[in-house]
C-alpha cells in the first residue's frame, strides 16, 4: 500500500510538472551578456528598440563571447553575443542541459583591424607577419619595416571571442608571453595610443584617434582597410561574422527584437555604429 | 645739518641693510629652492624606482598568474537520501555521499593536457581519471589518450553530473563497471565534417571480479592487467543537423576482448554446451551496439536518446584444488559465456529555463539463451562433481527492466536538485507443483529471517526513490 502511495505520488508530480512549465510563456524582458566587441552595437539596438518598444526591456553587458556563450548554457542569458562561431564543446554543454543544437543568428560583420601608433612608420603588414609578430617570433619593428624598437604587443584575453578568432586566423599558435591581455578592446586602443611602439587587434568600430594598418593576405597581394567595400568583397583578409545565440527558436518578444535587428532600420544602426551590415 | 648728514648717514646705512637683508633672504630663497628642487628630483628618482620595481613585481606576477591560468579546477559534490523498497536492503533508507570529486586539468602547452580526477567519498579515495591528451598539431584532428579514461560509449562518457536518471542504465553499469579503464585512446575529430571517431586499446580487466577457488579476488588491483590479452573498443558517431527542428546524433561501438581462461572447461550460457579449454585460453567477450541521440526544438527543448547492444560476455572459473592432508578437494568451475542483450531510451523535456523531466525505460537480459520459466530447470551436471562443479540457472540469469523517472531543478548555475524514482521490474521464474522454482530468505530490521520471503515467480520489489542534491563548480 505505501509502495502504491510513492508510485501514485511520484507520477502525478510528474505529471503537473510536465503540464504546468512546459509551456511557460516566452518574458517580455531580454537579458543579452558577451563579446565586448559587440557590446556598444547591443546597447545601441537595446536603446532604440526600447524607446519604440516600452514593454519589452533588454538589458545589455560585455564579459566576452566565452563569459556570453557559458551564461546562455547555464541560463543566465536569453541572448549571447559572440564574436566567434560557437566551439563544439559548447554545443555540446548546451544539448545536454537545454536538448536543443542552439540557434545562430549572424546579426552583423566586423574587420578584425589592426591598431598601430601614428607615429608608427609601418602603415601595412601580411598575416604571416602579424603571425609572427604575436607568437612572438618577429619582436623588433626593423623586421617588417619600422624604426629599430622592440615590438609591444596587446591583445584580449582568452574569454574573449576577438581573442580566439585572432587566433586561429592570424595567430596560428599560441600567443608570445609577453603579450599584455586588456579587458575590452577600448582598452587595447587606449594602451596604443600611449604607446609609439604598440601594436593590438579588435573590431573596427573602436579604431578613433589611432592609426589602422593595412592588411594583406600575402607579400604579393594588394593591402586593404577594413570597410564595408572590402569586406563585402571579401578583400579584406580578416572579416569575420558577428552572432547572437539563442537557446531555441525565437518567440515572442524575442523573436519580434531579432526581426527588427535584422531589418534595414536595425541595420542602419549597424553602420552607424562602426560596424558593416550582413545584407 | 648734522641731523641731515645723521639722517643721510642712516638712510643709505638702512638701505644698505635692506639690500643685504634682500641679498641674504634672495640667497637663502635660492639655496632653499634649490635644495626643494634636489629634494624634489630626489623624490621622483625614488617615485621612478619604486615604480619601476612594481612594474618588475607586475611582470613577475602576471608570467606567475598566466601558468595558473593553465591549471582548471572543477568538481562535484552528490549528497543523497535514499529509500529502499527491497525487503531484503537494511537499512531501507539512508543519507550518502555519491560523488565528492575534484578534477584538475593541466593545460601544458597549445594541444597537451594533463587530467587528473580524484574521488573523496567517505571511506574510500579513489582515482577516476588519470590522462594525458597530446593533441596533433598539424592537422588538428587526432588526439592521442594515455591513462585511465572513460570507455567510449555515450552513457558511460556521459558525466554523472549532467546525466538526467540517477544511476546509468544495468546493461551499460554491467558492461562497463566503473566506467574507467587503463590504456591508450586515439580521437579522430576532423574540423570539416561532424564525424568523431575513437579506437582504444584497454587492459580490459577493469573492475571485473576474477575469483580463484578460496572466493579471492584475483583481479584485486586493477592497476595492472590480469592477462596479457588486450581490448579493443571502437565507437564512432555523427552528427546530422535537421534545419530549424534540431539534431541527430547516430552511431555505434563495439568492444572485442578476452580474458585468460583459469578452468579447464568452457560452459555456454544455454548451460548445456561445454567446451575443453586450456589455462591461458582467450574467453571471448565480443558485442556491439547501436546509439542514438535525437535533439528537437519543441516546447523549449526535449530530446530522445537510445542505445541497444547485444553480443557475448564471460566470466572466468578456476581449476580444481586436490585433497592435501585435512584439507578436502575443491571441485573447479567452469568459465561461462553468456549471450546477453539490452538497450535504453530517454525522453527527456525542459520544463521552463530552471526545470527538467526526464524518463528512462532500461532493459538488460544477461542471458538470452535462457528463459525465466527455464530458471533453475535448465543446469549443467558434470560427469564428475569432484574435479568440475555442476552449475544450474539462477537469478543472475533473469532479465531486469526498469521504469525511470525524474525531476531536476537547477537552483542556480552550480546547484541541482533531483527527484528519482525507479520502479524495476524482474523476469519471473516458472513454478513447479504451484511452488515457485526460485525463492530466497530475507533480513528484517530486527535481524529475524523469514525464509523464502522474496518470490521470483513474481515481481520483487526493487524500487527506490533517490533525492539528490548536487553542487557543481
Amino acid at each position: 500500500m505505501k509502495t502504491l502511495n510513492i508510485k501514485k505520488t511520484a507520477v502525478i508530480a510528474i505529471l503537473l510538472g510536465v503540464i504546468g512549465f512546459a509551456f511557460t510563456a516566452a518574458p517580455d524582458r531580454i537579458t543579452v551578456k558577451g563579446s565586448d566587441t559587440m557590446v556598444i552595437l547591443a546597447q545601441k539596438w537595446a536603446e532604440v528598440y526600447m524607446k519604440s518598444n516600452p514593454s519589452t526591456a533588454v538589458q545589455v553587458t560585455g564579459g566576452g563571447s566565452g563569459v556570453g556563450i557559458s551564461a546562455l548554457i547555464n541560463g543566465a542569458t536569453d541572448i549571447a553575443n559572440a564574436s566567434r562561431k560557437m566551439k563544439q564543446t559548447e554545443k555540446d554543454k548546451l544539448k545536454a542541459r537545454y536538448n536543443t543544437l542552439g540557434v545562430e543568428v549572424a546579426c552583423a560583420k566586423d574587420g578584425i583591424t589592426i591598431y598601430l601608433h601614428p607615429s608608427n612608420k609601418v602603415k601595412e603588414l601580411t598575416i604571416e607577419q602579424l603571425g609572427k609578430i604575436f607568437r612572438g617570433e618577429i619582436k623588433n619593428w626593423k623586421e617588417v619595416g619600422g624604426a629599430d624598437a622592440d615590438i609591444k604587443l596587446y591583445g584580449r584575453e582568452n574569454s574573449s571571442g576577438t581573442y580566439v578568432f585572432f587566433q586561429e586566423n592570424v595567430v596560428k599558435g599560441d600567443y608570445a608571453s609577453t603579450c599584455q591581455t586588456l579587458p575590452g578592446t577600448a582598452a587595447v586602443v587606449n594602451a596604443v595610443k600611449k604607446d609609439a611602439n604598440g601594436i593590438g587587434y579588435g573590431g573596427a568600430a573602436y579604431a578613433e584617434g589611432i592609426e589602422i594598418c593595412k592588411v594583406k593576405q600575402n607579400a604579393n597581394s594588394p593591402a586593404y582597410l577594413a570597410s564595408a567595400e572590402t569586406i563585402a568583397k571579401n578583400q579584406y583578409p580578416i572579416s569575420r561574422y558577428l552572432y547572437m545565440y539563442l537557446r531555441n527558436k525565437p518567440t515572442g518578444a524575442m523573436k519580434k527584437y531579432i526581426d527588427w535587428i535584422l531589418s534595414p532600420e536595425g541595420q542602419k544602426l549597424v553602420v552607424e555604429m562602426g560596424y558593416f551590415p550582413v545584407k | 645739518m648734522d641731523f641731515c648728514c645723521i639722517k643721510s648717514k642712516q638712510t643709505v646705512e638702512m638701505k644698505k641693510n635692506i639690500w643685504i637683508l634682500f641679498v641674504v633672504i634672495s640667497l637663502s630663497a635660492f639655496t632653499a629652492k634649490a635644495q626643494t628642487d634636489k629634494k624634489l628630483e630626489e623624490k621622483v628618482t625614488e617615485l621612478n624606482d619604486v615604480v619601476n620595481g612594481i612594474n618588475e613585481r607586475l611582470a613577475t606576477s602576471e608570467a606567475d598568474l598566466s601558468k595558473l591560468t593553465k591549471i582548471k579546477v572543477s568538481g562535484y559534490i552528490q549528497a543523497q537520501y535514499q529509500n529502499y523498497e527491497n525487503l531484503n536492503t537494511q537499512p531501507t533508507n539512508f543519507f550518502s555521499i555519491r560523488r565528492a570529486r575534484v578534477k584538475f586539468t593541466y593545460e601544458a602547452a597549445d594541444g597537451v593536457k594533463f587530467v587528473l580526477q580524484p574521488d573523496f567519498a567517505p571511506g574510500s579515495l579513489s582515482l577516476k581519471d588519470a590522462y594525458v591528451v597530446v593533441n596533433d598539431h598539424w592537422s588538428k584532428t587526432f588526439s592521442l589518450w594515455a591513462g585511465k579514461f572513460n570507455r567510449p560509449n555515450y552513457e558511460v562518457e556521459y558525466s554523472s553530473s549532467q546525466r538526467e536518471l540517477a544511476e546509468r542504465s544495468l546493461v551499460i553499469r554491467t558492461l562497463y563497471p566503473g566506467e574507467r579503464a587503463i590504456g591508450a585512446k586515439l580521437e579522430y575529430n576532423p574540423l570539416s565534417v561532424p564525424f568523431h571517431a575513437q579506437l582504444a586499446l584497454i587492459n580490459g580487466n577493469d573492475g571485473l571480479t576474477i575469483n580463484n577457488s578460496a572466493g579471492a579476488n584475483l583481479n584485486a588491483t586493477d592497476n595492472k592487467d590480469f592477462d596479457n590479452y588486450k581490448d579493443i573498443m571502437a565507437r564512432v558517431t555523427y552528427n546530422l543537423r535537421l534545419g530549424n527542428f534540431g539534431g541527430l546524433d547516430f552511431g555505434a561501438h563495439g568492444y572485442f576482448g578476452s580474458l585468460k581462461s583459469m578452468a579447464l572447461k568452457t560452459l555456454s550460457s544455454d548451460y548445456s554446451t561445454i567446451k575443453d579449454a586450456k589455462i591461458g585460453d582467450a574467453i571471448k567477450r565480443n558485442w556491439v551496439g547501436g546509439e542514438f541521440q535525437l535533439f528537437a526544438d519543441v516546447l523549449g527543448g526535449m530530446s530522445v536518446k537510445g542505445e541497444y547492444i547485444a553480443g557475448k560476455n564471460a566470466s572466468i572459473g578456476y581449476t580444481p584444488v586436490a585433497a592435501s592432508g585435512t584439507t578436502a578437494a575443491v571441485p573447479g568451475v567452469a568459465n561461462f559465456q553468456n549471450n546477453f542483450s539490452g538497450y535504453y531510451l530517454y525522453f527527456i523535456k525542459n520544463l521552463g529555463k530552471r526545470n527538467q523531466f526526464a524518463f528512462r525505460y532500461d532493459y538488460y537480459d544477461p542471458n538470452t539463451d535462457i528463459k525465466g520459466k527455464d530458471v533453475t530447470i535448465t543446469k549443467y551436471t558434470s560427469a564428475d562433481a569432484t574435479t568440475l562443479k555442476n552449475r544450474v540457472s539462477g537469478k543472475s540469469d533473469l532479465a531486469t527492466s526498469t521504469f525511470g523517472f525524474a525531476l531536476h531543478h537547477y537552483f542556480d548555475d552550480n546547484i541541482r536538485i533531483s527527484l528519482n524514482y525507479d520502479i524495476v521490474n524482474n523476469e519471473k521464474v516458472g513454478t513447479t507443483a504451484g511452488v515457485s522454482n526460485l525463492m530466497e530468505n530475507y533480513t528484517k530490521a530486527d535481524g529475524s529471517v523469514v525464509k523464502n520471503g522474496l518470490d521470483y515467480s513474481k515481481n520483487v520489489n526493487n524500487n527506490m526513490l533517490t533525492l539528490r542534491i548536487q553542487a557543481k563548480f
